[in-house]
């Protein structure tokens, strides 16, 4: 059975769309056949973030016009086997998109794909509706910052009651991935805590990601930072991803690394 | 370690706790205003001004609150006028 995902946020440049990649790309290294839609209409992103921006040629509203076939315009990822990328059209009207249109992709997605994960644009307009619309569950991208907490929590009031779910009655399994995550300012009480968010929240915290240089230095490539083992931004994702699906991690890089005087001397920033 | 820390840097002053503090207060305001209706307003100014109509009510002495309950969704109304002493 096909799981349909959401991730959004409310607020924009949280890292929606660095996230999504990360996320799908680690579903298919665990073998799942994954497909990451871009609803950002106007201003498609995922592509570059995936790498693949080269190979764009027909997007989701040719699709759900009949411009293109589905098989047409879904672009293979380089990397893995099983992972797929619908990209957002660039130059048409928000408007093209329809609910019905949609839905039809979504449902010929549910027949070839194990998770279809659907990148929100910001905001809470009609765009970001659509790209929740659908969905059996959202995650919900947040940074320990207030503008981004308060946006979260007006989103997850949206999931509770825009979505197709909420209006058959039935509820959509929300979880919170904070990003940008300093233990450093955490612990000087700068920042607020990954508990502090979670009990405003009132949501399941399913990943921490760490503020990293790994992520821009992965976005500037065009590979998803999960692919960077090493980096503490790739094993965060990867992490999350293993809770998402439904292994026991204890959280790792939230609490303070206390460097000796060899690496405060030696160590640079990975 | 943490309290000696603290005092010898007077310049982080908590933010994190007034943020936490601030965040809790503005989304339970939020959360109270998507659970209303959208014509509680429009209800709200018509109440009062048939309230004034018959009382010396001011806009203060007139409170509408909504409370939304599990079964059924309730508005209170509490006005009160000055009595007109003879």
């Amino acid at each position: 059975m096909a799981r349909v995902v959401v991730v959004t946020s409310g607020k924009g440049g949280v890292g929606k769309t660095t996230s999504c990649a990360s996320i799908g790309t680690a579903l298919a290294m665990h073998g799942y056949r994954t497909v990451l839609i871009d609803f950002d209409v106007g201003l498609r992103n995922l592509d570059l973030v995936m790498g693949c921006e080269r190979r764009v040629v027909y997007d989701l509203i040719n699709v759900t016009t009949g411009e293109a076939k589905l098989s047409q315009a879904l672009i293979k990822d380089k990397r893995l086997d099983g992972l797929y990328m619908l990209p957002a059209s660039q130059t048409r009207d928000k408007d093209a998109l329809t609910y019905e249109g949609v839905g039809e992709v979504i449902d010929a997605l549910k027949e070839e794909f194990d998770f279809i994960i659907c990148d929100s644009p910001a905001g809470i307009e009609r765009g970001a509706i659509l790209a929740m619309y659908y969905a059996d569950e959202a995650i919900v991208v947040s940074n320990p910052e207030v503008s981004s907490v308060r946006d979260s929590d007006r989103i997850i009031g949206l999931l509770d009651s825009k979505t197709r779910r909420a209006e058959n009655g039935e509820t959509v399994k929300t979880q919170l991935l904070i990003t940008r995550y300093d233990p450093e300012r955490v612990e000087h009480s700068d920042m607020m805590s990954m508990q502090d968010i979670e009990e405003i929240l009132a949501i399941p915290v399913v990943g921490v990601i760490p503020e990293s240089p790994a992520v821009l230095r992965a976005s500037n490539q065009g590979i998803p930072v999960v692919h960077d083992a090493p980096s503490d931004a790739g094993q965060a994702y990867s992490d999350t991803v293993a809770r998402f699906l439904g292994e026991e991690k204890p959280m790792r890089f939230v609490e303070l690394e206390r460097k000796g005087l060899f690496s405060r001397m030696f160590g640079g920033r990975r | 370690m943490k309290r000696l820390r603290n005092f010898f840097q007077k310049e982080s002053d908590h933010s994190a706790d007034v943020a936490r503090e601030r965040l809790k207060m503005m989304i339970s305001q939020d959360r109270m205003q998507r659970s209303q209706p959208d014509f509680l307003p429009r209800l709200q100014n018509e109440l009062i001004e048939v309230i004034k109509r018959y009382t010396q009510s001011e806009q203060s002495d007139i409170h509408v609150s909504y409370h939304s309950l599990p079964q059924r969704a309730q508005i209170e109304l509490n006005v009160s006028w000055p009595r007109n002493t003879p």
